[in-house]
Parts: structure tokens; sequence; C-alpha cells
């Protein structure tokens, strides 16, 4: 019941937001709507601690451990989305970037996007939840197009179709795990829970094969490299709220969707074929983003990059495995989306004060924007992986997994792909922030909303680097027991 | 009955590749998601379910007409160079697209080894016809093209499904029909956009994100 309450809100938001006329209440409606949003599932949350139950509804959802620390880290990107969109919206508006009837768009759009991500994360089918991923891509193409320049329209165009191809190859895995399914059992379901049930029945080069074409397509959307060629164009172009949003969530759903499918292949054929693909991918996608990273001009990019840095982190973390392999990684997810929505909030605001996003021509933005410049400045050491931040925590979980596992070549590549990028990103921030401000730039004042939303993100950032809340430690625990089959 | 209606899929995924003109890839598509409805027909009379005659028929309305009928709209429209363009020529093409059905055969193969000889070759139809349609989107220039390949290869994995997998559920069934047309629609807003902004539909001119 509970679920289908959170899955409501974002919808009833998104058709208010075609009903109102005000533009400001719009925004205030959705604001409002995604912090109730964040209070049921932060209650969803408490009450599945408590009971560690998992909740099945209607046949249609099943909510575990795992979707629920997804549930709540969607729940809180989104809340800070909603509340900085109020301000970068209202300024679209005033400087005629978008017209009055495009914010309703904007607005309507951006609920269905959070209703789609927050689907993935509990439906039971794995047809549905196929169904849910390729939704997020129809909808967020338009927010990635919205202002319909030759940029946006071409990253949109990118985005659509490598998407969808990628997408349509993890349908052709999960036909293949439904065959396998059929032929072992005897049985058609396409439900996880019952999958998972005769997982050690299944046949093992099929699931192997199926898993590959499943790591593939929802690799294509989680931005793996190389199937990561789509992502740099799409978070750059796309409207700063929701470049926050692809970064810091929609790239996790997809990684969700591979991990409630790792779970199948793990208890078929053991752990070690998905974790050796997990470690090549992740180590592959950290190459390719220092790569770039170092050399980049555009600051928007550069973030994108460094979320596909990231996201090898994650997908590595998972494949050293472990108790601590595990958690590391997860708390990595939540880690990243925090950190890198406020890096995102602080680019746009960049972006918008300077209007370019090359970093060649942006200097002293500490003077020009007082309070985002700050900002920016503390989330850039956040994200680079500097204690006493939360990343740097989730990082070396990560790191003395492998060590621990005596994976010291893997550890040891790990750590100076981590280096090289940090420098860079350190690197190219400092002339941005620092330097003289351009001399007929004024000091621009910032919305109130906008600051509530960089402080809401910059809670977790201090407060993870140096005590677990008790919440999400107890959801990454319990999600870390099922990820790791106990 | 099911084998010539396989030969019939294979064989208008093969017109597809050797389609010069966008219309003739269309027509050629239609023809295609023509012979998938008839395949799933014969399956819905084997069967027997009201539901599987509900799919047959909504194949064949959204696949042959809806959906053929919604792109030839938008060549009209946008007054599009009728020439697909091509990155590979077609005699190229051909072989490499007998390359490709190969290699699917010996995929079925591989995945269906204890099966009988008529799954093994709905399955290779089933996975040429996926890279068929893969080749498509990657080798031909217009915008359009890619969204017909998109199509070939949902197409591809709809036979697999209703064929060897014993078809999905229903309700997952209906809302893939559902993704699949708002695909096409919101792809077909995009291609709009794409032939004002760019003044053509050539994929080739999207080029001025790098790095």
């Amino acid at each position: 019941m509970q679920i289908l309450l959170i899955l409501i809100v974002p919808l009833i938001l998104a058709v208010l937001s075609m009903l109102v006329r005000n533009s400001r209440t719009r925004a205030n409606i959705t604001s409002l709507g995604s912090l109730l949003g964040l209070v049921l599932s932060v209650g969803i949350c408490y009450q599945f601690i408590v009971t560690q139950k998992p909740i099945f509804s209607f046949n249609v959802f099943y909510v575990d451990a795992l979707s629920l620390f997804f549930v709540f880290t969607i729940s809180v990107i989104s809340a800070a989305a909603a509340l900085y969109s109020q301000g970068y919206i209202e300024g679209e508006l005033a400087k005629r970037l978008m017209m009055p009837k495009q914010g309703k768009y904007y607005y309507c759009l951006f609920n269905l996007f959070v209703f789609s991500m927050l689907l993935v994360t509990v439906v039971n089918n794995l047809g549905l939840m196929w169904v849910a991923i390729e939704m997020t891509t129809l909808i967020s193409a338009f927010l990635v197009g919205f202002h319909n320049t030759k940029n946006a329209v071409e990253a949109a165009w990118k985005y659509i179709i490598i998407c969808s191809v990628g997408i349509v190859l993890a349908l052709l895995g999960t036909i293949l795990f439904s065959y396998a399914f059929l032929f072992s059992t005897g049985l058609k379901s396409l439900n996880w829970t019952e999958i998972m049930v005769f997982a050690g029945k299944l046949d093992p080069n099929l699931v192997k094969i199926s898993f590959i074409f499943i790591l593939v397509g929802y690799g294509t959307k989680a931005g793996l490299a190389p199937m990561h060629t789509w992502l740099p164009d799409a978070h750059s172009q796309a409207i700063s709220p929701i470049s926050a949003l692809l970064s810091g969530v929609l790239l996790k759903t997809a990684i969700y969707a591979i991990l409630r499918y790792s779970l199948i292949v793990n208890n078929c054929v053991g752990s070690a074929f998905g974790s050796h693909l997990f470690i090549f991918f992740g180590l592959l996608s950290l190459v390719v983003s220092a790569g770039f990273v170092l050399v980049q001009k555009d600051i928007k990019r550069l973030l994108a990059y460094s979320s596909l840095e990231h996201i090898g982190i994650i997908i590595f973390g998972f494949g050293i495995g472990g108790p601590l392999g595990i958690y590391g990684a997860l708390l990595h997810i939540f880690n990243h989306a925090v950190t890198k929505s406020l890096l995102f909030f602080g680019a746009g605001n960049i972006v918008s004060g300077y209007d370019s996003h090359n970093m060649r021509q942006v200097r002293g933005a500490l003077k020009v924007l007082p309070f985002s410049g700050f900002m920016v400045l503390i989330g850039l050491f956040a994200l680079a992986g500097f204690p006493p931040f939360s990343i740097f925590f989730s990082e070396l979980m990560i790191l003395m997994a492998a060590f621990g596992q005596n994976h010291f070549l893997l550890g040891t590549t790990l750590l100076l792909l981590i280096v090289i990028v940090f420098s860079a990103i350190i690197y190219h921030f400092s002339r941005v922030l620092f330097g003289e401000k351009p001399k007929d730039m004024p000091v621009i004042k910032e919305p109130f909303t906008g600051k509530m939303a960089f402080g809401f993100l910059l809670v977790f950032i201090l407060v993870i680097g140096w005590s677990m809340p008790y919440l999400l430690n107890g959801l990454i625990v319990a999600a870390a027991e099922t990820l790791r089959g106990i | 009955m099911e084998l010539i209606i396989i030969l019939g899929l294979l064989a208008s995924a093969f017109a597809m590749v050797f389609s010069k003109r966008l219309s003739t890839l269309i027509g050629n598509f239609s023809m295609q998601s023509f012979f998938l409805s008839l395949f799933s027909f014969v399956e819905a009379i084997k069967g027997g379910h009201i539901e599987l005659y509900l799919i047959a028929v909504l194949v064949f309305v959204l696949k042959v007409v809806v959906i053929p009928r919604i792109l030839l709209n938008m060549v009209q429209e946008i007054k599009a160079n009728e020439n697909l363009g091509f990155f590979i020529n077609p005699q190229l093409s051909l072989v490499v697209a007998l390359a490709l059905t190969y290699c699917s055969w010996l995929f079925s193969g591989m995945i269906f080894v204890n099966q009988g000889v008529l799954v093994k070759i709905y399955g290779a139809v089933s996975f040429s016809t996926i890279s068929l349609g893969l080749f498509i989107m990657v080798f031909r220039i217009k915008a359009l093209a890619q969204i017909v390949g998109l199509l070939t290869m949902e197409n591809g994995i709809f036979l697999l499904a209703s064929s060897v997998s014993g078809g999905t559920p229903f309700i997952v069934e209906m809302a893939i029909f559902f993704d699949v047309f708002v695909g096409v629609v919101i792809l077909g807003v995009f291609v709009y956009r794409i032939n004002r902004l760019f003044v053509s539909i050539d994929v080739s001119k999207l080029n001025r994100l790098r790095g």
C-alpha cells in the first residue's frame, strides 16, 4: 500500500503541474510534493528496518532492502532537484530562455521522470522493469533536448537512439532468461522472486549468455564504457537540475537492474563469472574517463566524465565483492549521487551566470557567485575523494576490500586512476573558481530555494563523513546481505 | 506453414538491407511486420487463448498499418531526400547480411542445444533479424532509417519471445507495445526538430558534440 503511495505522489504532481497556472505555485507544489515523497520513503524504509520483511503487494510490486535503498536515494535527489529547479527555472523564464508554457511541461516531465525511476526499483516482473527503464529514456529525452538548440537536439537524438539499442539488447537478455526458466522448470514467469527460487536449476551456459546481453544492454544505460558515448552529450546538454538527476540516480537505476540479474546469475553459476565482468567493465570505464577528464574544456562534460569514473568505481566495488566491497559500493552509490548533484547545481549556476560552458572563458567564479562558488569548492574536494567527506570513505572501503582479498594489481590500478582523475578535476576547477573575475561581471544574487537545495545535500556529504545515519546504515547493511545472498 | 512465414520474415529483412529509398525501406518493414502478425496469428490458433489473438491483431494494427503510415507521412511532410544514403554499398551490405545470418545460425545452435531443428531455425531467424536491424541502424545515413532499424530489432525479439519462450505475460506484452508506439512518436518529434535545425535528416551531420 505504501509503495503505491510513493508512486502516486509524483503522478499527482505531474497532473497538478499541467493544471496550475501560476508558475511560482507550480514550482512550490513540486518542491513540497517531492519533500512529501521523501518523508513517505523514509517512513517505508524505517518500517522495513524494524520488521526486516520484504513487501509484496498486488502481485506486481516486490520491495526488499535493495529496492528501498534505491527508492531512498531517488527521493533524496529528486527532492533536492525540485528545490533547485525553483530558482533555476525562474531564472530561465526571466532570461526568456524558456517560455512560460514550457515551464509547465518541464515540471510535468520532471515528475513523470521521477515516477518512472521509482517504478524501476519496485516492480517484481523483469519485463515490467524493462518497460519502466525504457520509459525513463523516453521521458528524459525531452528534458535533454528541452532547449531545442542544435547541440541539445543532437544530444537527445544520440541519447535516445543509443540507449534504445542498448535496451533492446537487454530485452533480448530478458527473453533469454525467461526461456532458460521455461526450459529448466517448465514454468512460464518473468517474476524475479519466482526465477530466484529456481535459480540454481537453470542451465548455466544459457544464463551466462543472457547475462552478457543484460550487462551490455542495461550497461549502456548505466554509462559503462565502451557503451557510454551518449552520456557526456546528454549530461552536458540537459537542463542542470535534470543533469543532476541523470547522473545522480538514472545511471543507478540501470545498475539496480544489473544487480537484480546478477543475483540470479550468482546463484546459478557462482559469483566469479559476474564479478570478473564487473571488474573488467569497471576498470575500462575508469580508464576511458581518466583520458577524457584530462583534456576536457566543457564544465558539464567534465562532470559527466567524472560520473563515468564513479560508475566504474561502483561496478568495480560490486565486482570485488565481500562484505566490505559491497557495503562500500552501495555507500558510494549514495555518496556519488549526493555529491554529483551538488556539483551539477553549482555548475548550472556558473553556466547560466557566465552564459558559457567553456572552462577557458569562466574565471573567478568564487567572486561572481560567492555562495555557489563556495559550494562547488567543497563539492569538488568531496567528489575528488578528499577526507573528511563522504566519498573518501566509500572509496577507501572499496580499496580496502580489493587489497584485503589480495587483488594488489587491481587495487593499485584503481588507486592510480582515481589519482589521475582527482588531479585533473582539481586542476580544471581551480582555474574556474579562482582568478580574477571579468571586469564587467556583477556579483550575482542567488535565490533562497537554490541555497536550500545546496544546504540539504551538503548535510549528507558532511554527516556521512563522520558517522553513518541509522536509517542509511540499516538499509545498506540489509541490502548488502541481500546481494551476498544471506 | 510456419516455415514459409519465417522465411518471409527473413526475406523481408534482406529486402530492407537492400532498399535504396526510404519509402521502400518502410514498405519492406511493413511487410516483415505482416509476416510477424501472421506468425502470431498461427500461434494463437495453436494456443487458443483470446489474448494471443488480441496480440496478433495489435501487431497488425500497430506495426503493419499505423507505424508505417506515421513514418511515410513524415517522409512526405519533411520532403526528405528519398535516398537512404549508404555508409556501405548494397552489394557489400548483402555479403555482410549473409555473414550475420550465418553467425545467427551458429549462435542459435549454441543456445538451443537440446532442441529440435525448428526451434533452432526460429532462433536463427530472430537473431539475424535483430542483427540486420542493428546493421541498418549503423550503416544508413538517414535518421528515419535508424527508427526503422530499431523497430526491426524489436520485431526480431518479438519473434523470439513468441516462438521460443512461449510469449511474455500479457500485461508485459501490452506495456512493450505501448512503449514501442510512444518511442516511435517521440523519435518522430525529434526527426522533425533535426530537420528544422539541421535542414536535413542525415545523422552524419550530427557531429557537433565531441570529446
